[in-house]
């Protein structure tokens, strides 16, 4: 559904146009039907990628395809839907009135319009006393929903969605969760950007992670988290401050507790405790999180 | 087919949008309030009373028209970009060219219901201080929309690219500019006729004039009032020709905009 071969985007700031590289060599792959999470911190590039493949930034290099057009052409939006991060709309209208506009620029109208207006404002939980109020008086979490529901209402077969779960509260959160694994299953590719990577680690088929404009990770959940090393807590008895810890053995924030960072770490320390009369009360093994891996890449970019 | 129905529900869209700002309003009844004034204007000049009114109330159209384009009109696109609007507009299936036209033809929507307005005060004015209104003002009337027609292309081009401010300052440049351009040549011509500038310096000035000439819109074209406050025939297919005129300097404007406008990032 979308396929981004070496993807450069430069960005040129101020008075003297001073140049300024967004994106470097991007490859990304989404095949149809999935759920695919795009994450990384603040201004990595996943809003600069998001607008590339919606037509709203050009770009330098490569070659792009969104349901087998460049965003260049118009046609490349005809089975796109889009919400971008905290969604702007004109405020004078009702969110209902709202929709009707989106919905007649989809080429909707008549009773089929009002039937999709009513059925994306269900989707997303939003047809409410409060959609036929003007869009100024809206809370952040009812925009996120009226814009959620404007880029569904022509039944897209591709949905992008920029941070659609910020600023939102837990059950929002969930609405909105629900809403993308209905329509999901419904057969529309999902590709959203995210930082709450929890809702991403359990809602996305694959990931990819993007730091400092460059593509650092990318795959199913299993193949991201499993490129690292499970590492290994240890909890024990009492240990004298003066002595000399195996190799791959640091001592945790918390008194008694030690971290092993693989197997042969974990090994030695046991054996390192056995020798040493040393009682070990406990040992876990932590499996990296999406957040864990995203907190190495960017300390790694950084260092 | 399409991309008219797109242009349709965009131009519908600003003509909304437009109405609900109260410096429309702000400059429209103070179009009225001048219009009414030309009546007092009437009767303290020492020239004939309708023709006072006539031709002051044709250049409040022209005026209060450009203050529309200008208050208006520039900040239409640059809200859209500023409010990030334009994020889930553009993301539709819309080519950008539709859009800008569809903003175009939403805000001379609201231009021409100025003008209408004014034309129903300016009748309304006539037939009571018995000013012998008669419907050949119509095609002054007519002028002036194609003037504003082509006043409102130059202010969406300035704002596809540029700031509020500047974008005002460039189209108040160009109106002025239009209006003098031909006064500016035939002065210039006049002196060196005269021999009161010779050598490089006349040919130089006269260069600069024929290209202000040429590049600006001569908006002098569509200002009548003398023709019509005294009732002097216009050159036969006058209105056609200019109509045609404003039209080719309309498509140049706009399709320079649209140019513009799709090598835009909207961030």
């Amino acid at each position: 559904m979308i396929q981004i071969e070496g993807l450069n985007k430069t960005y040129h700031t101020g008075f003297l146009m001073r140049p300024k590289k967004a994106l470097f060599d991007i490859h990304l792959n989404v095949p149809k039907g999935i759920i695919y999470g795009f994450i990384g911190p603040n201004g990595a590039g996943k809003s600069t990628t998001i607008k590339v493949l919606t037509g709203l930034l050009n770009y330098d290099s490569g070659k792009v395809q969104v349901a087998g057009y460049s965003p260049r052409v118009v046609k490349s939006r005809t089975h796109l839907g889009y919400c971008p991060e905290q969604p702007y709309f004109y405020d004078y209208l009702t969110g209902r009135e709202l929709m009707s506009f989106y919905g007649r620029l989809a080429g909707l109208q008549g009773v089929e319009l009002q039937k999709r207006i009513e059925w994306a404002l269900n989707l997303v939980h939003a047809n409410k006393d409060w959609i036929d109020r003007r869009l100024r008086t809206y809370s952040k979490g009812m925009m996120q929903r009226v814009g959620l529901a404007q880029s569904i209402l022509s039944k897209p077969e591709l949905l992008i969605l920029d941070e659609p779960m910020s600023g939102l509260d837990p059950m929002g959160r969930r609405d909105v969760r629900e809403a993308i694994l209905s329509l999901n299953q419904e057969g529309v590719t999902i590709f959203y950007s995210s930082h709450l990577l929890s809702d991403v680690e359990s809602i996305s088929d694959r990931v990819a992670m993007i730091v400092d404009g460059k593509i650092v990770r990318e795959g199913s959940i299993q193949e991201v988290t499993s490129s690292c090393s499970v590492q290994y807590h240890v909890r024990t008895g009492e240990i004298t401050s003066n002595i000399d810890l195996p190799k791959g053995v640091k001592a945790s924030t918390q008194s008694g507790e030690w971290t092993c960072e693989d197997a042969v770490a974990r090994d030695l320390f046991i054996q390192f405790c056995l020798n040493n009369g040393i009682s070990i009360e406990r040992i876990d093994h932590h499996r990296p999180s999406l957040e864990d891996i995203l907190t190495e890449e960017i300390a790694r970019a950084e260092s | 087919m399409q991309s008219l129905s797109h242009i349709g529900i965009i131009a519908l869209n600003t003509f909304r949008e437009s109405i609900r700002d109260k410096i429309l309003y702000n400059i429209v009844f103070l179009a009225i309030g001048l219009a009414l004034f030309s009546i007092l204007l009437g009767e303290w000049s020492v020239f004939d009373r309708a023709h006072v009114i006539k031709s002051t109330t044709l250049t409040i159209m022209s005026l209060s028209g450009l203050l529309i384009s200008v208050f208006v009109g520039i900040s239409l696109v640059q809200k859209e970009i500023q409010r990030k609007t334009v994020l889930t507009l553009l993301s539709k299936p819309i080519s950008r060219v539709s859009f800008i036209v569809g903003k175009y033809l939403g805000l001379l929507g609201v231009v021409a219901s100025h003008l209408f307005l004014l034309t129903i005060v300016y009748y309304l004015i006539l037939f009571l201080t018995h000013s012998s209104p008669s419907l050949s003002l119509l095609s002054a009337i007519y002028l002036v929309f194609c003037e504003m027609a082509v006043v409102v292309a130059v202010a969406l081009l300035f704002s596809s690219f540029s700031t509020p401010v500047l974008s005002a300052l460039f189209t108040l440049g160009v109106y002025f500019a239009g209006h003098l351009s031909n006064q500016l040549l035939e002065q210039v011509q006049f002196v060196k006729r005269m021999g009161e500038v010779e050598g490089f310096s006349s040919i130089l000035m006269e260069k600069m004039a024929i290209v202000i000439h040429a590049v600006f819109p001569g908006l002098y074209r569509y200002n009548i009032s003398s023709y019509v406050v005294h009732q002097i025939a216009l050159p036969e297919w006058y209105l056609f020709w200019q109509s045609l005129y404003a039209i080719g300097y309309i498509g140049v404007f706009l399709a320079v905009a649209s140019w513009w406008f799709n090598r835009r990032d909207f961030l």
